[in-house]
C-alpha cells in the first residue's frame, strides 16, 4: 500500500494513492479536529474544520477530502489554522440556538467538546437568534433544526447505510435545512424507516431520541457494552449504554462493518424498552387463578415428577426460543434429547426451519453451503427478492437491498404473490402466487436464464435477462417459502443457473426470523411438527420474551396438562398459560453465540449481571436430571458453524430436479 | 505599610443565581480567599452601590434597561471586569426569548399565560425597567477582560481565576476545565 510518502507536522508517513490527509494522519496518530466527517460516510468537507496548509500551497486544505500526494508536507496545527478553526466554532455558535444549558445532548455534543477543546471562552460574532422550527411529529425521533449546523451526517447514513434517502436538504444559504420526503415533516415521511441511525450520527442535539433523552446521555452512563441484537437472524452488533443498572441506550456498533454500525427500529428500541418491563423475579407455582412463590426445591421437585411420568408415556414436550444462545439451546438439547431421550423438542419457529432444512437438502447434500452472508447483498449487481418482506423480517438486509439497489445500481428483482415491498426501485416486479405458481415462475426463469425458451411476460422477460447478465446476483428468500420448500430449492436453483456463486456458499440469503435460527437448527428443531397434534401431559417453554408467541404455540400450551414457563418477563400471554413460572436471565443478563446470517458466529456478552432468585439454565438441567435418577449427557448435537459447512466449492453446485429430492 | 486589600464587586443581572452559589462552593478557600480581597457590593454581601474596585464581576445577561445601566456603572468603576458564566458569556437561557420579539415575550408572560389572571390585559409601564429588544451578553455593551464559561462554572474554576487575578495576571480558562453546561 505504501506507494507515496508525505510529511504530516514533522513525521513521515507512508500512504496509499487515493488516502486522503486525514486518513493518514489518523493512521499516524496526528489528531486533526473534525466534525461533519464521519467514518464510513463519504466525506464532504462541508464543516471545514479539518482544514490544514501544505507547503507551497497558498490554499487552506480539507484534510478529509484532499488525498494525499507524494512529497506533500502539511501542517495541521498552525496559529493560522487554530484560528480559523476557532472562528468556524464561534460562526456555527453565533448561527443558530447552540445555548448548552437548554439542549438535552450538552455533555454528549461534539460541538461542544470542539469549542471547549479549542478554548472558545466568548463568541466575537451576532448572535443571529434566527428562529428555526422543532419538528416534533415523529412519535420516536426529535428534529429540532434550531440546533443544526448542517454537517449532512444524517443525510449521508439515510442515503448511504440505510438507504432510505428520507432527509435531504431544503432552501439556500441561512434558511438551509434538514428536510424530510422533499419538504414533509419527519413524522409524516412514507419512506423513513424509524431506525434512527440519524440521531445515532446527530453531533448535537439537533435529532435526538426521545426515550433516549430521558433515559441518559452517552456521558451519564456508567459503561459501555458490546453484545448483540437477538431480534432478528442478522444479529446486529451493538453497544448498549449501562446507567445505575440499567440499559439506557443501545446504539449500533462499527460504521466500518457492512451494516455501517446502523440498528433497525426494533433493536434501537425494542431492546432499551424491555428493560421497562415487569420481571418475574423468584419460581412460581400457580393456585387457582394466580401464583404463589415457591423455592426452586420445590418447582424442580413438582416438575421432575411431571416430566417423569409424562416422558415415559412419551407425552413430554420442549418447546425453545430461537432467541436463546448456541450455549443455551446446547444444554436443554442436551437434557431433553440426550438425556430424557424425548423427541417431542422443537423451536417456535419449527415450521419455518423444518421447510428451510428441506429446501436446502439437496445443495447441502452436495457439499455446498446454501446460503451466504447477508452482507454480500452489498457488492452484488443483481438481486432477486421472493416472496420476501425484508424490513419486516430482517430490517438491516432491507437497507442492504436498498443500498445495494439506489447506491451500487445493482437490478433489483422482486417476486411475490402480493405488494412489492420495494416499490419504486425495482427494474422486474412479478406477481405469483405463493404455491405452484410461484414455482412455475423460478423455473420458467432459470430455464430463460440457462438459455432455453423465453418467458413470454414482460417483467419475466427482463428479469431472464438481467441475471443471465448478472456476475453476483443475490437471491433472498421470504420466510413465507418454508411452507413449500419446492419453493426454497427451485430458488436456490436458479441462484445455481445464474451461477450466484460467493466464497461462502450460494447466493442466497433466507429470512429465517430469530436470533439464532441457525444455531437452533441441529439442536433443537424436531423432524416434524409434533407441537400442531400433540395431546400433552407436560411441555417445558424456553422463551427470551422478546418475541410474540404464535398461535400454533399457544394453543400447544392451551392443551398441555401442566406447562413449564421459563422466561424473564410477566407481562406475557404465555405467562396465562403456566403451571410453574422459572425466571429467566433477560437478554441484556446472558452471554453465549449466536450464529447470524451475516455469516459469523458472534458473541452475545452479558451487559449487566442478572438480578433475583436466578439458577443459571445447566444448574436446572443438571438437577432435573439428578431427581429422575439421570446423568445429564453431553450434547449430541453438532456446533452450528458445522450444521452447512462448506466441504465442496459453492461452483461446484448444480441443480436439482425437485422430483427427484421432495 | 500594608497594601489594601483589593476590592471586588460582584453583581448578580439576568441570571439565576447559581455562579454566585457556585462561589460559594469553594468552600473553606473562601477564608484563605477573604485575607486576600475585599468584598463590597455583592449579592452575598447585600451592599448595593459599587465603589471604585480592582475587580468587578457580572452574573447574567443584559435583558432591561436597569442591568444595562448597572453593566455601565460597574464597568466604569472596576479595573478589571468579569463575565461570570454562561448568560454574561454568551446571553445563555435568557437568549430563549431572542427568538421571539420582545412584545410577544411580554405578552406571553402577563398575559397568555394559562396561570396568569389579568383581564385587562395590562404589561409592566414605567414600575419596571424596560425590556431590551434582546437579551444580550455583556460584552455586546461593555469591554469585557476576562470570560468564565459555565452553568456554572465550577467552583475550582472561579478560585482559579480569582488566584490568577490575584497573582497580577489576566486569566483565559484552561480547556480541561472550561465547560458550557
Amino acid at each position: 500500500m505504501s506507494d507515496i510518502t508525505l510529511v504530516i507536522d514533522g513525521v513521515e508517513c507512508r500512504a496509499a494513492k487515493g488516502d486522503s490527509i486525514l486518513q493518514v494522519a489518523r493512521r499516524n496518530d496526528i489528531y486533526i479536529p473534525t466534525l461533519c466527517w464521519m467514518e464510513g460516510l463519504t466525506p464532504i468537507g462541508s464543516c471545514r474544520m479539518c482544514v490544514v496548509e501544505a507547503e507551497g500551497n497558498p490554499k487552506l486544505l480539507t484534510a478529509c477530502t484532499t488525498p494525499a500526494e507524494n512529497g506533500m508536507k502539511v501542517h495541521t496545527k498552525t496559529d493560522k489554522l487554530k484560528q480559523y478553526r476557532l472562528q468556524i466554532l464561534e460562526l456555527l455558535f453565533a448561527g443558530r440556538n447552540h445555548f448548552c444549558m437548554f439542549c438535552s445532548q450538552t455533555g454528549d455534543c461534539e460541538l461542544q467538546r470542539l469549542a471547549i477543546e479549542h478554548g472558545m471562552d466568548k463568541v466575537r460574532y451576532p448572535f443571529l437568534y434566527e428562529p428555526f422550527h422543532n419538528d416534533a411529529t415523529d412519535p420516536n425521533i426529535q428534529l429540532d433544526h434550531n440546533r443544526c449546523i448542517l454537517c449532512l451526517r444524517c443525510i449521508r447514513v439515510c442515503a448511504e447505510k440505510v438507504g432510505a434517502h428520507t432527509l435531504d436538504l431544503e432552501k439556500r444559504g441561512w434558511g438551509t435545512n434538514v428536510t424530510a420526503d422533499l419538504g414533509k415533516m419527519l413524522g409524516e415521511s412514507d419512506t423513513c424507516v424509524s431506525c434512527g441511525a440519524c440521531a445515532q450520527v446527530c453531533p448535537t442535539g439537533t435529532i435526538t431520541l426521545r426515550d433516549f433523552v430521558y433515559r441518559g446521555r452517552r456521558n451519564d452512563c456508567d459503561d459501555q457494552v458490546e453484545s448483540i441484537c437477538p431480534l432478528c437472524s442478522l444479529g446486529c452488533r451493538i453497544k448498549a449504554y449501562v446507567r445505575t443498572g440499567s440499559v439506557a441506550r443501545v446504539e449500533g456498533l462499527s460504521a466500518n462493518s457492512p451494516d455501517g454500525g446502523q440498528l433497525c427500529h426494533r433493536g434501537r428500541w425494542g431492546l432499551p424498552k424491555s428493560t421497562e418491563r415487569d420481571r418475574l423475579k423468584a419460581p412460581m407455582i400457580r393456585t387457582g387463578s394466580s401464583f404463589r412463590e415457591a423455592s426452586w426445591e420445590e418447582v424442580l421437585n413438582l416438575i421432575a415428577s411431571k416430566l417423569g411420568t409424562a416422558s415415559k408415556a412419551n407425552r413430554a414436550g420442549a418447546l425453545l426460543s430461537e432467541l436463546s444462545t448456541d450455549e443455551e439451546l446446547s444444554v436443554v438439547s442436551s437434557f431433553f434429547r440426550d438425556t430424557m431421550k424425548m423427541e417431542k423438542v422443537d423451536g417456535f419457529y419449527g415450521n419455518l426451519l423444518r421447510g428451510f432444512v428441506k429446501g436446502f437438502q439437496p445443495f447441502a447434500d452436495q457439499g455446498v453451503r446454501p446460503f451466504t452472508g447477508a452482507h454480500n447483498i452489498l457488492g452484488s449487481d443483481a438481486i432477486v427478492v421472493i416472496g420476501a418482506d425484508p424490513q419486516e423480517e430482517a430490517p438491516v438486509a432491507a437497507s442492504y437491498i436498498r443500498v445495494s439497489t439506489i447506491i451500487e445500481r445493482a437490478k433489483l428483482i422482486n417476486l411475490s404473490a402480493g405488494k412489492n415491498p420495494f416499490d419504486g426501485i425495482t427494474d422486474a416486479d412479478i406477481r405469483a402466487a405463493l404455491g405452484g405458481e410461484m414455482e412455475k415462475a423460478l423455473i420458467s426463469l432459470r430455464v430463460a436464464v440457462e438459455g432455453g425458451d423465453e418467458p413470454e411476460d414482460p417483467g419475466m422477460k427482463e428479469a431472464a435477462r438481467i441475471l443471465r447478465e448478472a456476475r453476483k446476483p443475490v437471491f433472498v428468500i421470504g420466510s413465507g417459502l418454508a411452507e413449500h420448500p419446492a419453493l426454497v430449492t427451485e430458488a436456490l436453483n436458479l441462484a445455481v443457473a445464474s451461477k450466484a456463486f460467493f466464497d461462502d456458499g450460494l447466493g442466497a440469503v433466507p429470512m429465517l426470523r430469530g436470533g439464532n435460527c441457525l444455531g437452533a437448527l441441529n439442536t433443537v428443531i424436531g423432524e416434524s411438527d409434533w407441537l400442531s397434534e400433540s395431546e400433552l401431559d407436560f411441555l417445558y417453554v424456553l422463551s427470551t420474551g422478546m418475541v410474540d408467541e404464535d398461535k400454533r404455540s399457544l394453543e400447544a400450551m392451551t392443551r398441555a396438562r401442566f406447562v413449564v414457563v421459563h422466561t424473564p418477563f410477566m407481562v406475557h400471554p404465555l405467562v396465562n398459560m403456566a403451571d410453574v413460572l422459572l425466571p429467566a436471565p433477560a437478554w441484556f443478563e446472558r452471554s453465549g453465540h449466536y450464529c447470524t446470517l451475516e455469516g459469523e458466529r458472534r458473541r452475545m456478552n452479558m451487559i449487566v449481571p442478572p438480578k433475583g432468585n436466578l439458577k443459571g439454565l445447566s444448574v436446572i438441567m443438571d438437577e432435573l436430571a439428578g431427581k429422575l435418577g439421570l446423568e445429564l449427557q453431553p450434547a449430541s448435537a453438532a456446533p452450528c458453524e458445522n450444521v452447512y459447512e462448506a466441504k465442496s466449492p459453492s461452483a461446484a453446485a448444480r441443480t436439482v430436479s425437485l422430483k427427484e429430492v421432495l | 505599610m500594608t497594601m489594601a486589600k483589593p476590592k471586588i464587586a460582584s453583581v448578580w443581572l439576568e441570571a439565576c443565581a447559581g455562579c454566585h452559589m457556585s462561589f460559594l462552593d469553594i468552600d473553606e478557600r473562601i477564608v484563605d480567599l477573604l485575607g486576600k480581597v475585599e468584598l463590597t457590593a455583592t449579592p452575598i454581601t447585600d451592599i448595593k452601590t459599587f465603589p471604585e474596585v480592582e475587580v468587578g464581576v457580572i452574573e447574567g445577561a443584559l435583558g432591561n434597561e436597569e442591568e444595562l445601566h448597572l453593566a455601565k456603572e460597574l464597568r466604569e468603576r472596576c479595573k478589571i471586569l468579569i463575565a461570570w458564566g454562561d448568560c454574561a458569556v454568551f446571553g445563555g437561557i435568557n437568549c430563549m426569548r431572542n427568538f421571539l420579539p420582545a412584545g410577544q415575550v411580554l405578552k406571553e408572560g402577563y398575559v397568555d399565560t394559562v396561570s396568569t389572571v389579568n383581564p385587562d390585559g395590562v404589561l409592566p409601564r414605567q414600575d419596571l425597567p424596560a425590556l431590551l429588544p434582546q437579551a444580550i451578553p455583556v460584552d455586546r455593551a461593555v469591554k469585557v477582560d476576562v470570560y468564565v464559561p459555565g452553568c456554572p462554572p465550577d467552583a475550582d474554576t472561579i478560585y482559579y481565576v480569582f488566584s490568577e487575578i490575584l497573582e497580577g495576571r489576566i486569566p483565559t480558562v484552561p480547556t480541561d476545565i472550561m465547560r458550557y453546561d
